[in-house]
């Protein structure tokens, strides 16, 4: 019996803790996301294409200090992206990758993310590829390259327009490392810098909605 | 966002993989040989309508062929001749999967000849080949002309700080250590400095460990610094200078360096031994080494230079450089290459 009100006394001061500090609203989300990014690998070319699930969407208030609410949204996204960088002489690298997405977005717009997520790589190296046999004959590999895994981790910042104007489209910066394995038996990393946007025909309808 | 995609694969399919042979004063293109599950890039640069190339077989092993493609070269050599910068497997540019078993001196030395072969499909049969071995390239390069017969492939061999045996490195380069140490000691000069150098040489004295090797390699390299008339340069700072104009695939690069160092390949290496094959070379050698070079000593030069059997062989020492006389005493390295190669093309 007193195990019991333990239980009981200790649920309920979770739960008005949690009354007091986050103030949890769900609101459901289906639209889906489209993303075009400059995919530079820092300073060689390259293009990321997306499309964003959004898994949930929770709009959270935190009360700081006793002070004042801290607002903001947080997202939780599943993407699937096509992505591409041309290092010259070196390879071109056709990339997917399926990401887990985690997005903070604040009532001003500001945007934080983080996502990481499997892949898959397929390389083309930069130049004429040639084979020669045992008997000296020599010939050039069409399409020349190699199948890796992948994966990759990042994180990055922007702003949403959908929360203050309106506009159904964010801006984001963000940082990526890619891993690639077994390069030459070991693995490759490289750092992949993205900038581009993002259109959400949802948000614009949902942010109405909250109003 | 279809023409964008119809752009993304044009350019990926066209551009990529397109062959280009330039024959002109001023080249510079680059292509890939595939062997045993290594893609190897092979940069050109220079003067093609020469017909005559010269191969750059870099240090390392997993160093890169980036590090010798300096501006200075391409003035001074590359004028006249076609350089050719080859990065080995499981090195620089050079792409692969799982090939780490490949990683071998015999492997190499296959993967040279069809290097060359390729640039003979390229530029044609009739080109002048000499092969230039640094440090650990010059170790490659000796297995390459003591093999079969390759040796024929090309017109020369210039030796630069190059070992041919890694046994009798060791017991030298401790001996340099020790000899130079107590002479600087002995002037006052880094005292702090060469103390711990000479207790280590006098507590090994020979039959080297991998990791006394190791250690004396690492002796060898940090030793240079404390010699006042060596030209020193930095590795770091060549990176810098030529990191984004010539594409470094830095990334790559630092894997397959690390990779490398760290493989068992570098333990097979440690007994490797050239000395009872060096009677095999008879074409022409140009060996060229630096006074202070402490990872490859200039006894280590004197006695491939005694022990080949090459009538038209000339040793020069360069009494500024250490380990890396391409940086540290370029005016010479590259004429005394260009006379070399002018002399037997």
């Amino acid at each position: 019996m007193l195990k019991t009100g333990i239980f009981i006394l200790t649920l309920l001061y979770c739960y008005l803790c949690q009354a007091q500090n986050d103030s949890i609203i769900k609101t459901p989300d289906r639209h889906l996301n489209f993303k075009l990014s400059y995919n530079s690998s820092l300073i060689y070319p390259g293009i990321s294409t997306g499309i964003e699930f959004p898994l949930s969407q929770v709009n959270v208030q935190r009360l700081k200090k006793q002070r004042y609410i801290k607002s903001f949204t947080k997202g939780r996204f599943i993407a699937g992206n096509l992505n591409w960088y041309h290092h010259p002489d070196f390879h071109d690298n056709l990339y997917l990758t399926a990401e887990w997405v985690m997005r903070r977005t604040k009532l001003n717009g500001f945007i934080s993310e983080f996502s990481a997520g499997p892949g898959y790589s397929r390389t083309f190296i930069g130049g004429t590829t040639y084979k020669v046999d045992d008997s000296g004959n020599i010939s050039v590999i069409k399409l020349a390259g190699y199948n890796y895994a992948l994966i990759t981790i990042g994180g990055g910042f922007g702003y949403d327009f959908s929360m203050k104007k309106q506009l159904p489209f964010s801006v984001v910066g963000k940082m990526n490392l890619i891993s690639m394995f077994p390069y030459n038996s070991t693995i490759y990393f490289r750092p992949v810098l993205e900038l581009g946007f993002r259109y959400m025909p949802g948000r614009v309808k949902r942010n109405l909605n909250m109003q | 966002m279809r023409k964008l995609f119809l752009f993304g694969f044009i350019m990926l399919f066209s551009g990529c993989q397109k062959e280009k042979i330039t024959f002109s004063e001023n080249v510079s293109e680059a292509f890939y040989v595939d062997n045993a599950g290594a893609s190897m890039r092979v940069l050109v640069e220079g003067n093609t309508t020469s017909n005559t190339f010269i191969i750059i077989i870099h240090g390392g092993p997993g160093a890169s062929s980036y590090f010798y493609d300096t501006k200075y070269i391409s003035r001074n050599i590359g004028d006249k001749y076609a350089v050719v910068y080859w990065d080995q497997r499981n090195a620089g540019a050079s792409q692969g999967t799982s090939n780490g078993a490949n990683l071998h001196l015999d492997q190499m030395v296959e993967d040279l000849k069809k290097v060359i072969e390729v640039l003979k499909f390229r530029y044609g049969q009739q080109i002048s080949l000499f092969l230039v071995g640094h440090s650990f390239g010059g170790l490659l390069a000796i297995d390459f002309v003591t093999s079969s017969d390759y040796q024929n492939m090309v017109k020369g061999l210039i030796n630069v700080d190059g070992s041919h045996d890694y046994p009798l490195n060791d017991t030298l380069t401790r001996q340099m250590l020790l000899n130079v140490g107590q002479y600087q000691v002995s002037k006052n000069r880094h005292v702090d400095k060469w103390q711990p150098i000479i207790n280590y040489c006098i507590a090994h004295q020979g039959n080297f460990s991998f990791e006394e090797s190791q250690q004396l390699e690492s002796y060898a390299t940090e030793a240079e610094n404390y010699i006042d008339s060596i030209k020193q340069v930095s590795i770091v700072s060549e990176v810098f200078k030529y990191a984004i104009t010539d594409k470094y695939p830095l990334s790559a690069m630092l894997s397959n360096l690390l990779y490398s160092e760290d493989s068992n390949f570098n333990k097979e290496l440690a007994k490797t031994q050239f000395s009872s094959s060096l009677y095999k070379i008879t074409i022409p050698v140009l060996v060229l080494w630096g006074k202070y070079d402490f990872t490859c000593p200039p006894a280590l030069g004197e006695d491939f230079y005694d022990h080949i059997y090459s009538s038209d062989k000339r040793m020069i020492i360069s009494p500024s450089s250490g380990h890396n006389i391409i940086l540290q005493d370029k005016k010479l390295f590259c004429n005394e290459i260009n006379a070399f190669v002018l002399g037997h093309k």
